[in-house]
């Protein structure tokens, strides 16, 4: 995953769900690192994503809070 | 041929409530008819997309689904456990350029790209990937898609387990004088509902939710959805049906499961 590059890349660690967005990433499910290999390669993935998260967030000039784009309101087509 | 192919079409429209809408792909609704847009206004620009694991309704007004609806059987959802991946988010190459969402258009929006049907029914692979296209997306509450609505798909799948199969339809309803509308193209719904029908106990129902972060499912049934959404869900079952409200399974999210450990 490209951490904040597009709006469409997606990745399930086991039953965490992960969605890239260009203003944030969304994590979200659940997730158990067991004491065995399994529960290291999951982790491994977790530590992966966020390291390029962090990466990229280091590299660039960060506003103090993101703004949101909310758009408008228009009279309802349906009524 | 032609005057009978007419006469057949006249009785098709006339007819047309209970045969439900023309569709290419009757495997996925109950008794193999679609359901129907009653309102005009919602009919305009609408069109049907069929893929393996569901059919949904497109509306080029919203840029949303309009509905989504699947089978869903015991092996599907048996299948599905444990079918994780990369999948991509993807505008839908079945609906036209000037009619359909972009991924551009959800952005900095603050929403989720909420499914309408599950990727989490999906039983293959394939049929997973069908289910990131955004003609199968509406904009929803990122809690509510994550917490109360997510529990609600995973207590329609067990669902579907402990009865054999399920017919599902989720959709957007699209309430009030004003709608939002995200970067002058994607029209933000006001609530979010799903109904199901369980054929092995000829019962059904329906949850409904605010599109808001705090919204609570709550249940209703059949025939009291359809007055409130406009559409005729099921044109093959009979009104009786609808109007009983089967004994709905309690959904838990995560999210509390979470509260409730974390007073321990």
């Amino acid at each position: 995953m490209n951490p904040f590059a597009n709006e469409s890349e997606t990745l399930d660690i086991a039953d965490l769900t992960i969605e890239n967005r260009v203003d944030h990433i969304s994590l979200f499910g659940s997730l158990d690192i067991t004491r065995d290999k399994i529960g290291l390669a999951k982790a491994k993935a977790l530590y992966s994503l966020l390291g390029q998260a962090i990466n990229v967030l280091e590299s660039i000039d960060l506003p103090e809070k993101i703004d949101l784009e909310k758009g408008d309101r228009i009279r309802n087509p349906f009524t | 041929m032609i005057a009978v192919k007419s006469i057949f079409l006249l009785l098709l429209i006339v007819t047309g409530v209970a045969l439900g809408a023309e569709t290419g792909c009757p495997q996925h609704y109950l008794g193999g008819a679609a359901p129907d847009v009653g309102n005009p206004k919602l009919a305009a620009l609408a069109r049907e997309v069929c893929y393996q694991a569901y059919g949904l309704q497109h509306s080029g007004i919203t840029r949303t689904a309009l509905w989504s609806a699947e089978h869903l059987t015991r092996n599907h959802v048996l299948e599905s456990k444990g079918l994780h991946r990369r999948n991509d988010f993807h505008p839908d190459e079945h609906i036209p350029y000037n009619e359909r969402a972009e991924l551009a258009d959800y952005a900095r929006s603050g929403f989720d790209r909420g499914h309408m049907t599950p990727s989490g029914d999906a039983f293959s692979e394939n049929a997973q990937a069908e289910t990131f296209s955004l003609a199968n997306m509406v904009p929803q509450a990122g809690r509510l898609n994550r917490g109360a609505w997510e529990a609600l798909e995973s207590v329609t799948r067990d669902l579907a387990i402990r009865r054999g199969d399920l017919y599902v339809i989720t959709g957007p309803l699209f309430q009030g004088i004003s709608l939002q509308r995200l970067h002058g193209r994607v029209l933000v719904p006001t609530k979010i509902w799903k109904a199901i029908y369980v054929p092995s106990l000829n019962q059904g129902g329906a949850w409904i939710a605010e599109n808001t972060d705090d919204a609570k499912p709550r249940t209703m049934s059949i025939a009291a959805l359809e007055r409130e959404v406009g559409l005729n869900l099921f044109p093959k079952l009979d009104a009786r049906t609808k109007t009983y409200l089967m004994d709905m399974p309690e959904a838990k999210a995560y999210r509390r499961n979470y509260t409730r450990r974390q007073h321990h």
